[in-house]
């Protein structure tokens, strides 16, 4: 069988960040409650120049630029996002042209709430697999939106994450995927709607918890691998307590699901929530190491993988923008210029 | 700004795709179809260096409409690794902290967006090392 992985990858978080605390003040919100809900202490916050297509093709050329071989053989792109900036005139061929490799490649977008970035590195791994294409790039790019005063406004950030799939030089190999999808009224945004809306405690238990536990374990058993063979595994993280929950519920420890945890800085960056975690895991892991994937995306679905890091990951590290860089880059702004920075004085 | 014109330089603000004379080997920007110091027209196109110093900066206040949404902002002449003089916004810096002779990098963003309703256009700007 021919072989399929990632072979080079990269993020983007925007430099602003908008602590709890402040938004908190303005609703006159108890900010140590609802930090102690969610353990998200502050949120990404694009510029105001910068939207899902930059954001995307930033992340891209982080994975383009670490890496030796040639994007020209790109075959296929796809951006997975929740706000893609139109709504007809795809995101993908913007990417496309950014990084030089049109023409000869197919693209589209995808929308599937938080899981769309892992969808389209599942279309990839096929692509690969089957040898339609020799590379393809997968990207989860997010600028998400929340009602203000809704809960949400305190944990979606921003951010993107891409993925080069191929199946030379190999630096985490697929060993399978697995994934679970059914009709979930959990979440959603209407056509022209500027907010998504949800079903508050309707989100965890039934939505959440059920198809990242069945997806992860779907995949295990068919896999035939158990927990204790994951060194680093990785979920989607609308918050830093369902993530420890979920790993918990699965016979995860704190350690295995501890650096792929970046929400806690930069909250929850919807279509590159749980793949930036998984970036941050790629920036760490050793040789040898297993790593357990598991998106979710509201409607509902969830996306399982199984990773082995090879000898080839060194190769590509130490990057200077990696995921950490992003993190560390950051300035708080006040709620005043959050409103600004979001468009929502009109 | 009409979309043929938005096509058009798409190279040029998208990758800082120059271009490079094959008879008298001088680089400039933005492309031409015709080496402006010979006149030639055996060009080809040169990508221009990604990172370099900012040389001069100013403080935009009053612009066209457009972008009088983003003012006040940070303009520079930037000299780039390969020697070429190029304009650019400055962006992640605050007004107080640019500096010259500062490095920056090239990064990817929205130029400019034709209201709400009409086409974003992107393109390169700099941000701090
Ligand atoms: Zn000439």
């Amino acid at each position: 069988m021919n072989k399929v992985g990632i072979v080079s990858f990269g993020s983007y978080i925007p430099r602003y960040r908008i602590k709890i605390e402040e938004i908190a003040k303005v609703w006159d919100e108890d900010p140590i409650e609802i930090k102690a809900q969610s353990q998200i202490n502050s949120k990404s916050v694009p510029g105001p120049d910068e939207d899902v297509a930059t954001m995307a093709v930033e992340s891209a050329r982080n994975a383009i630029s670490r890496w030796k071989g040639k994007e020209k053989d790109l075959g296929a792109i796809y951006v997975g996002s929740e706000s893609h900036p139109y709504v007809v005139k795809p995101t993908a061929t913007i990417v496309a042209a950014a990084l030089d490799v049109e023409k000869s490649l197919t693209a589209a977008d995808l929308e599937f709430a938080c899981k769309a970035g892992t969808a389209g590195m599942q279309m990839c791994f096929g692509l690969v697999k089957s040898k339609m294409i020799s590379l393809g790039l997968a990207i989860g790019a997010d600028s998400s939106q929340g009602r203000p005063r809704d809960p949400l406004e305190y944990t979606v950030g921003a951010g993107s994450a891409a993925f080069l799939i191929g199946s030379e030089n190999i630096i985490a190999e697929l060993e399978g995927t697995y994934s679970v999808t059914t009709d979930m009224p959990d979440f959603w945004r209407r056509e022209g709607a500027v907010y998504p809306s949800h079903g508050v405690r309707f989100t965890g238990q039934p939505a959440y918890f059920k198809h990242t536990i069945d997806s992860s374990k779907g995949l295990m058993e068919e896999l035939g691998t158990k927990t204790s063979d994951y060194q680093h595994v990785i979920f989607h993280q609308p918050n830093a307590k369902f993530p420890q929950a979920v790993a918990r519920m699965l016979g995860f420890s704190k350690e295995q699901v501890e650096l792929g945890l970046i929400c806690k800085q930069m909250g929850n960056a919807y279509s590159a929530s749980s793949i930036l975690g998984f970036a941050n895991v790629l920036n760490h892991a050793n040789p040898g190491d297993q790593i357990l994937l598991t998106s979710y995306g509201s409607g509902a679905g969830s996306d399982s993988f199984s990773f082995t890091i090879t000898e080839a990951i060194d190769n590509i590290r130490p990057y200077k923008y990696d995921t950490q860089y992003y993190l560390n880059q950051c300035e708080y702004i006040e709620y005043g210029k959050y409103v600004r920075f979001k468009g929502i004085l009109r | 700004m009409e979309p043929p014109k938005i096509w058009r330089e798409k190279r040029g603000k998208y990758l800082a795709m120059g271009v490079e004379c094959s008879d008298c080997m001088i680089k400039q920007f933005p492309f031409t179809e015709k080496c402006s110091a010979c006149g030639s027209e055996n060009v080809k196109e040169y990508k221009l260096a990604t990172t370099g110093k900012v040389l001069h900066f100013s403080t935009v206040t009053q612009t066209t409409d457009e972008m009088m949404g983003s003012t006040p902002y940070l303009i520079a002449i930037i000299e780039l690794d390969d020697g070429i003089k190029v304009t650019g916004q400055i962006v992640d810096c605050n007004l107080n902290e640019a500096k010259e002779g500062m490095d920056v990098r090239m990064v990817f963003r929205v130029l400019a967006r034709n209201g709400s309703e009409g086409l974003i256009r992107y393109g390169y700007k700099f941000a701090p090392i």
